[in-house]
């Protein structure tokens, strides 16, 4: 039942018992859920009226609200490679780097500085993929990603990308929280917050992972931190409930689970009546959400029924846990108007210390199980018209080395490389960002951002921005203090902006 | 016509004293002045940012030169001083605040005139020393209406009524019999009451005073309030971070249980956690107490750096300890001077100091642990104390010993080696040397050590390894057989003495290996001088004993240890909070803007811990106050529950807060329970929570507390109270933590092979603050409900109300479960009619009368649902999740859950009404 049909019972209730001890009211008329503005309940009491206004925040913290300026982006897609994808074989060509393969190292890198893993002198390791100039932009993109090689004009590249952390833990954390401790709300939350959420029959923020795995850090890559828990990602399984508890008791059907909401939702009317704390009518509210969310999200995430041209083209298999499948619920989740959508895929830290970790064989299988996927997406996303104002995100959490590893000082038979915060890629794509543009440089042989870097708080900066955000405006209370996402930097990369 | 006339005699007067303010009338710096600094200038003139070299957040600061060799304010002189120039220029490019409206007249008026009266510094009124308060005026009892006399029950009550007369309010009636018992239960055990003390209460035969002893008598009381002090312990069951393995630390959260139930008095609580193992000859669960900052997470992520994440623990000890004593934000003083409250950069450093001694470095092992030790083993810990004494060690040589042997400190880790060849960390973790390789541990003290002590595993035979004084042609100190050890193993060898501090090599054979292999690793090692007294007959059965216990592998449990002399760490500044770039050297010290460090205690964290609960600290019985406050009011008295600096709001109470906190210190000397007694025993505690559309636009948040308090629960209540109404709840204390059922699959963590093992028997039943906290996957249903994940301390749970709120408790099993064990029971009562089942299960669950208008949806609820149940006969069976032979009883026993199911998801359900 909708909230407007609720006051309106309520007002009605009132004509009918008006000899009864409660309080009661009657409502302005037409102000409904799809439209709400805000809720004036006037009461009515000892011939004395006064309004009670409950926001439509109050009623539904996930209510839409518009940002500081009119955005680019309406929507996000943030694909998230949990291990690090190692930048020299996919996107930052580094011919020069051949050339020193098996050299040792030259010291100048290794002066000061600290690596996860290798330890002494290691030996440089070459490009471990053939690369080609794609595209009228003529962006380099490796042989490892011949669908998404198509996709080179779409995208804006961020070639030196750097970050302050070398571990996998606290560089997600940094990525998606901008900062490297515990207790910040992600990115997605800060966007929900500010935002809300366009369907209120799903959540606003929702996480898909790969295989069921999570990330490093843990959920709290897309916590709600100091923010409201309502904010915070919701994790959308393949396998179980899509939703945790989304499912109804076995041997209970719909209309037994509408009639127990329509009595829970009476009896606290009367309560309401009784109490007159607007926490009632919020919770009326959220039972009727919830029952509605029961049948909207085991919708949404059912793929079985797309067309079989869009399987061929994500490459999906129903049922499965894949990266695949998230890519394509995450196209269905921005349609139907999820604010944000985070995908994390897992499996990329190469260090080459076994085979599925290694450059010369797991990562190739990794790069064959996302590119078709993320080409798609970018692809599905344009012939319906929603690239224009969705914003795509695609990176890890930090870059790798130029160097072979060499852990425990010893020679590796699989060739990998070590964690690297100097210089690494990203790409952006849709909602407000330039078309085939490569921002930022790094040095010859791929290990230091020599041209236009940029730091994970610029990205977010970039990113609020395209939503409509002054980053340094878009702030929030906490311990006395307003906090940012970007803390006390971040600068908007105005050069790969449309 | 004369009520006109009063207006406007008023409204003249108002305008009279506003005028007579600007020139004579002292201007209070910290409620007048402070807040519009706060608003207006300090974001670009405090802490953070100093734009043209001026800021106002100290007195020096403010009255020095600026940037261009001015002050800014020549206290005395407004019209000279730029600070007011500036906010009266007219050209927008000069007028302060830069870019933004100029401030409102009267807001100026008041600047220009403190600096005219010398430009006077205050003290925010948080950091002034607690003095006593005396109550306001109650009315003359005669005076009041009959309906107001029941308010009138303490002192507390004649402070929020002046605030009521002040806003024109009068109290609520005191809440119906049952709301009032439902709510005080639920406030102080957390758990609905128990069927006897109903009884008590409603016949009369206790008093409300008697109700409230017996509660805080409740061993329940402990668990309940344990629950809120874990948030802020930040208490979890595993170490966080990437591979978030188990640890375990339960025996801290008993502590807590225990601390509470015995009334312990906060000051020594406090000492005992922040310092237990200072004090003189610990007990156990002293040390025990020490855990609460063994809290702090450990990352055994590879690859790590131990020193970072040491440091990361330290800086989280000092931002809690001012978080939970002191409702200060210090984290901010990390990387610059606080930038509203008086902190200055290098006073964070300054604290860092009291807890950068503690023998903990991130390891993998938690060390520094206590080894909790048998019956037999403290025996022989007691007859070696004696033995040191006999043998004239002094006190502090024997404490030194039994540390040792309680937790093998100090040990060195493997992160003290350098200079390896064909050898390194396993996984940056441990050490390791393959044939023929080598390693050097330097700059050791040995300090005439002849044993030394290994952690280590190994698993090939005929290896050997050999310590050598200085390089690889030195006197041979040990020679040290390593063979398979199956399993990790702790090992004790002769060491040649030597004096002082040594650089040591460490060499490794073992021809049997592969030029890769490797064929042990060492978790830590220790050097130890052997006892005391070898001349002695019983010589070497105290050795045998001491040796025996030192090889034991006891339980263990993180503590703090605090380093000897020789592994002092100094405390230097970090620049910019960064931890790699230090500065100068600070020593222990508290911020000078709080109260002096007591003139005889020492600088560890022992003293500064009695400074924390010295009745000259400001901040710590006004933080308890408020916080236990908000326990059982919803909200703070200072609202910001986890700041009460200077941009916290004025409280509406603060005259209520000082007068509790005074006398909780003074009259109750930190008596917890007597404080909560104190709260609940005021009318104010015990009004009705309805509201009405006058409170509603007078006071919309309760914060003048016309009525009673009237919130949601918190997740780990919801959950124990839907098992206590179904007669399901066990009553089991303390132990390691369990794992109710939860939904397949959260538990997929990478390179973890941990799986959440669901209990078995009562242990499934247990309260929630039982159940296993896995940092990095909590327990999805509490995390719903808003609780944490405790990775840093939280003060204060955020209550949302949300749409997965519901899914949780109408679809979890665990509230299935208890709907269908309450059904059960109530059909076996055989009721006469449905509706008197009815009745009572809403009753059972709310403990008040079903209304008419609250049946009727309940019982269409139960005829709908056995009809269904009545249609789809194998819909029973899945339902109730077994099979009952008998249909007529079973569909019935559905029906009736699915009504239970109802009622424990009422809003009066989950409410503190």
């Amino acid at each position: 039942m909708s909230v407007e049909k609720l006051l309106k019972e309520i007002g009605d209730r009132k004509a009918q018992k008006s000899t009864r001890r409660h309080f009661l009211f009657d409502c302005a008329a037409g102000l409904g859920t799809a439209a709400l503005g805000s809720m004036f309940l006037s009461g009515c009491s000892n011939s004395k009226s006064e309004k009670l206004s409950l926001s439509a925040r109050e009623l539904n913290p996930l209510a839409p609200q518009s940002p500081h300026f009119a955005a680019k982006a309406k929507r996000v897609i943030y694909l998230h490679m949990a291990g690090a994808p190692s930048q020299l074989e996919l996107f930052d060509y580094k011919p020069d780097l051949f050339k020193l393969h098996d050299q040792p190292c030259p010291e100048s890198f290794l002066e000061g500085r600290k690596f996860a893993f290798i330890r002494g002198v290691p030996k440089m390791l070459g490009p471990q993929a053939d690369f080609r100039q794609r595209g009228e932009s003529g962006a380099w993109i490796s042989d490892n990603l011949p669908h998404f090689s198509k996709m080179a004009d779409e995208v804006s590249f961020l070639k030196a990308v750097h970050t302050d952390q070398f571990n996998h833990g606290p560089a997600q954390l940094f990525m998606h929280t901008g900062s490297a401790r515990l207790g910040r709300p992600s990115i997605g939350s800060w966007v929900t917050y500010g935002l809300g959420t366009e369907n209120s029959n799903l959540p606003g923020f929702v996480v898909l992972t790969s295989g069921g795995k999570t990330p490093d850090a843990g959920k709290s890559v897309w916590g709600s931190g100091f923010l409201p828990s309502v904010y915070q990602g919701v994790q959308c399984r393949s396998k179980g409930d899509p939703v945790l508890y989304i499912n109804d008791p076995k041997g209970v059907n719909r209309p037994l689970k509408k009639k127990a909401i329509d009595a829970i939702n009476a009896i606290n009317r009367e309560e309401f009546e009784e109490y007159q704390d607007p926490e009632i009518l919020t919770r009326i509210n959220q039972y009727e959400m919830a029952y509605r969310m029961q049948i909207a999200v085991p919708e949404v995430m059912n793929i079985n029924d797309e067309p079989e041209y869009i399987h061929e083209l994500y490459g999906t298999e129903p049922g499965k846990e894949s990266f695949a499948n998230n890519c394509l619920l995450a196209r269905k989740l921005v349609e139907k108007g999820v604010r944000f959508v985070q995908l994390f895929d897992w499996g990329w830290d190469s260090h080459g210390t076994g085979e599925s970790g290694s450059l010369n064989y797991g990562f190739k299988n990794k790069c064959r199980e996302i590119d078709r996927p993320m080409s798609a997406l970018l692809l599905d996303l344009k012939q319906r018209g929603l690239l224009d104002d969705t914003l795509v995100v695609w990176g890890g959490e930090f870059g790798r080395t130029p160097m072979q590893e060499n852990r425990e000082g010893k020679e590796q038979f699989f060739t990998g490389r070590d964690h690297h915060t100097e210089a690494f890629t990203m790409w952006l794509a849709g909602g407000g960002i330039a078309k085939g543009v490569s921002y930022g440089e790094t040095d010859e042989v791929g290990f230091l951002g020599v041209k236009d870097r940029v730091s994970v708080h610029d990205i977010h900066a970039t990113i609020l921005h395209l939503l409509g955000y002054n980053h340094e405006e878009f702030t929030y209370e906490f311990q006395g203090r307003p906090f940012r996402l970007t803390d006390v930097h971040g600068h908007v990369i105005k050069q790969i902006l449309a | 016509m004369r009520f006109t006339y009063s207006i406007i005699l008023g409204i003249l007067a108002a305008v009279f004293i506003f005028y007579l303010t600007d020139i004579d009338d002292p201007i209070d710096y910290s409620t007048q002045v402070k807040p519009i600094l706060n608003k207006h200038c300090i974001s670009c003139h405090g802490g953070v940012k100093k734009n043209a070299g001026f800021s106002l957040l100290f007195k020096e600061e403010a009255l020095a030169d600026t940037e261009n060799g001015h002050p800014a304010i020549i206290p005395g002189n407004a019209s000279e001083s730029p600070f007011i120039q500036r906010l009266k220029e007219t050209d927008p490019e000069m007028r302060m605040p830069y870019k933004k409206p100029p401030l409102p007249k009267d807001e100026i008026k008041i600047l220009e005139a403190w600096v005219n009266q010398g430009a006077k510094w205050g003290k925010h009124w948080a950091y002034e020393k607690i003095t006593s308060v005396e109550p306001p005026e109650g009315p003359r009892f005669a005076s009041l209406d009959t309906e107001e006399q029941p308010f009138f029950q303490n002192e507390i009550d004649k402070f929020i009524y002046s605030g009521l007369l002040e806003h024109n309010l009068t109290p609520s009636n005191p809440a119906d019999t049952a709301i009032l018992l439902r709510r005080l239960s639920l406030d102080i055990t957390g758990l609905p009451p128990l069927d006897r003390w109903k009884e008590n209460y409603r016949s009369g035969k206790w008093s409300y005073e008697i109700l409230i002893d017996t509660l805080l008598a409740s061993e329940n009381y402990g668990e309940h309030w344990a629950s809120w002090w874990l948030d802020l312990a930040r208490f979890a069951d595993t170490k966080g971070y990437e591979k978030d393995p188990p640890r375990a630390m339960w025996r801290y959260r008993d502590w807590v249980i225990k601390a509470f139930n015995e009334n312990k008095p906060f000051d020594e609580f406090t000492i005992e956690q922040l310092a237990g193992d200072l004090l003189p000859n610990p007990t156990n669960d002293q040390w025990i107490a020490t855990a609460f900052h063994r809290n702090t997470m450990n990352n055994t992520e590879g690859g790590t750096d131990n020193e970072e994440f040491r440091v990361a623990a330290v800086v989280d000890r000092v931002n809690t300890t001012f978080e939970v004593w002191q409702s200060t934000t210090f984290a901010c003083v990390q990387c610059h001077s606080h930038p509203y409250d008086p902190f200055k950069h290098e006073e964070y450093y300054e604290v860092m100091a009291f807890f950068n001694n503690s023998r903990d470095e991130d390891t993998n092992d938690n060390e520094p642990n206590l080894r909790l030790y048998n019956k037999e083993q403290e025996a022989d810990i007691t007859e070696i104390s004696n033995w040191l004494k006999d043998n004239q060690l002094s006190p502090k040589e024997i404490s030194r010993e039994i540390t040792f042997l309680k937790t093998l400190e100090p040990k060195i880790s493997p992160d003290y080696f350098s200079d390896f060849h064909k050898g390194e960390l396993i996984d940056t973790k441990w050490l390791g040397l393959r044939n023929t390789g080598h390693c050097m541990l330097k700059n050791t003290y040995v300090n005439d050590a002849d044993q030394i002590i290994f952690y280590y595993n190994a698993y090939q035979n005929r290896g050997k390894l050999t310590i050598r004084q200085n390089d690889e042609k030195g006197e041979i100190l040990a020679e040290i057989p390593i063979n398979k050890t199956g399993g990790k193993k702790i090992e004790i060898f002769p060491f040649k003495p030597k004096k002082g501090y040594q650089d040591l090599y460490f060499e490794y054979s073992n021809p049997a290996l592969e030029e890769q292999q490797n064929s042990f690793y060492v978790e830590w090692l220790a050097f130890h001088k052997s006892l005391p007294g070898k001349d002695k007959n019983e010589y070497p059965s105290i050795q045998q004993k001491f040796n025996k216990l030192l090889e034991s592998t006891p339980p263990l449990q993180p503590v703090m240890v605090e380093n000897p002399e020789h592994r002092f760490r100094e405390t230097r500044i970090f620049e910019n909070g960064n931890w790699m770039a230090l500065g100068e050297e600070v020593h222990p010290d508290v911020p000078e803007s709080l109260n002096d460090f007591p003139a005889d205690a020492d600088r560890t964290r022992l003293g500064l811990a009695q400074w924390l609960v010295d009745e000259n600290n400001p901040l710590t019985a006004r933080t308890l106050v408020n916080r236990i406050w908000a326990q059982i009011f919803g909200q703070g008295l200072v609202r910001t529950l986890e700041d009460m600096g200077t941009q916290s709001d004025i409280p509406e109470h603060g005259k209520l807060m000082d007068w509790l906190s005074h006398r909780l210190i003074y009259d109750h000397q930190w008596d917890v329970k007597a404080l909560i007694k104190d709260i609940v025993m005021s009318g104010t505690y015990r009004q009705s929570s309805k509201s009405n559309s006058k409170l509603r636009s007078v006071d919309p948040y309760n914060q003048l507390y016309a009525r009673g308090p009237r919130f949601r629960l918190s997740a780990e209540q919801i959950r124990d109270q839907a098992l206590f109404v179904s007669k399901l709840l066990s009553g089991k204390m303390y132990g390691p933590s369990v794992m109710p059922p939860q939904p397949e699959g959260i538990w997929k963590t990478v390179y973890s092979g941990e799986k959440w093992i669901t209990s078995e028997g009562e242990d499934r039943y247990r309260r929630g603050l039982y159940t296993f906290i896995r940092r990095t996957s909590p327990y999805p249903s509490f995390i719903s409900f808003d609780a944490g994940s405790r990775e840093i301390c939280e003060v204060q749970r955020l209550r949302t109300n949300t749409p997965l709120q519901a899914l949780v408790t109408l679809n979890d099993p665990v509230y299935l479960e208890a709907a269908v064990a309450m059904a059960t029971q109530l059909l076996e009562q055989r009721p006469e009619s449905i509706d008197s089942a009815i009745e009572r299960a809403y009753k059972n669950a709310t403990l008040q009368a079903l209304e008419t208008e609250k049946l009727t949806p309940l019982k269409d609820l139960y005829e709908s649902s056995l009809q269904h149940f009545e249609e789809n006969p194998e819909a029973v069976s899945e339902f109730l999740d077994y099979y009952k032979e008998d249909f007529e009883k079973s569909k019935k026993i559905a029906a009736m859950a699915v009504v239970c199911n109802a009622i424990m998801n009422l809003d009066e359900f989950i409410t503190k009404t």
